[in-house]
């Protein structure tokens, strides 16, 4: 589609993370599966390994995974200045959306077109979270770690949607899981 | 509420929340129960509003610090919640390094995994929400289609969503 390479710089990162990771709804792993479509896909600034190992290692800091998922990145482009642009560019147009429709709110939620309209991107943003879901699994779709897989996602799925375990939780028994039963190498 | 007190209230959330809406007990705890500066309406509306507008969800402390000191507020809810995304850093630097250790490989490996389940998990309700007529199913079947044979642009899907639901208010008149 666009052949012309983008190059990696604070510039086009701000650019990149402001334009993306500000017109998704549907939350942070929405957002993430735009940014993937676009980094990975489109520019190719990063590789689907390097992105996957930023979106797990976010999952393992404290606060909000996306911004967390958004300093790495940027870390990985530019370091610490990639950082730190990548996470205002990130966050601070959807802050503000977010305080004005907080000033705003009374009025939006009695306006029957704004509420239509939020209602349709949020079914848009389902199919995002699902494709992320395959955007995640791919890589660990083969003979290697079909078990892995066939072990962890049914359990995982049971244990949040049916007991209602916490996230951290969930996450922190597949790290143990994933630590004490390490891979095959073939 | 002094503006830095609220920071810190906030901030405390932040830091030891570990995904979005983790922090909801402290911050009631907090400003609702303790200082009485929020109200459970608001609390609620803070959420509403982080569902309704892009971004992740933990932009509701944006909305909660508008509630307790209008736009101050606003700015150190928005302070308070980027502030910990900084210590992945030492993560990626650490665990990035060791990426290629085949216990490293595995405790990650199996991360995405469970976290693939986590957003299959959340998709649901989101899917029940939202989809609730042959319109928003067809938008979301055609999203996915798109998103997964086509690189168009993903805003330009979203856009067309947008713009498709709130013109059906008018075909529905």
């Amino acid at each position: 589609m666009n052949s012309k390479k983008i190059p990696i710089d604070i510039k086009n990162i701000f650019h990149v993370f402001a334009a993306m990771g500000n017109l998704t709804f549907g939350g942070g792993n929405a957002t993430v599966a735009v940014l993937h479509r676009d980094i990975v896909g489109r520019l190719s600034w990063i590789t689907d390994e390097e992105f996957i190992l930023s979106f797990a290692i976010s999952r393992l800091s404290p606060g909000s995974n996306y911004f967390a998922f958004c300093v790495s990145i940027g870390w990985l482009l530019k370091k610490f200045p990639g950082a730190v642009v990548s996470l205002l560019a990130a966050s601070i147009p959807c802050s503000l959306i977010a305080a004005l429709a907080t000033a705003i709110f009374s009025f939006a939620q009695s306006n029957q077109i704004i509420k239509s309209a939020i209602h349709g991107a949020i079914a848009a943003a389902v199919s995002i979270t699902l494709v992320t879901c395959w955007t995640l699994i791919k890589p660990y779709a083969n003979k290697a770690s079909s078990i892995r897989v066939a072990m962890i996602l049914p359990f995982t799925f049971y244990c949040h949607y049916s007991l209602e375990l916490s996230a951290i939780n969930i996450i922190v028994i597949s790290a143990l899981f994933g630590f004490f039963f390490p891979e095959n190498k073939k | 509420m002094n503006a830095l007190v609220l920071f810190f209230i906030l901030l405390k959330a932040s830091i030891t929340s570990f995904s979005g809406l983790a922090a909801l007990p402290i911050v009631r705890e907090e400003l609702v129960i303790k200082h009485h500066v929020l109200t459970d309406t608001q609390l609620n509306q803070a959420v509403v509003i982080s569902r309704s507008t892009p971004g992740p969800v933990a932009i509701y402390l944006v909305s909660i610090g508008y509630f307790v000191d209008g736009f101050l507020g606003a700015l150190m809810g928005w302070i308070a919640m980027i502030l910990p995304s900084f210590l992945v850093i030492p993560l990626i630097y650490f665990l990035g390094q060791k990426a290629e250790h085949p216990r490293v490989k595995s405790i990650l490996s199996s991360v995405i995994i469970a976290s693939a389940a986590l957003l299959f998990a959340q998709a649901i309700p989101l899917a029940k929400d939202a989809i609730d007529g042959y319109l928003t199913f067809a938008i979301a079947l055609l999203s996915f289609l798109l998103l997964l044979l086509t690189r168009i642009k993903t805003h330009w899907i979203i856009f067309s969503a947008l713009l498709i639901s709130a013109v059906s208010v008018f075909v529905s008149l």
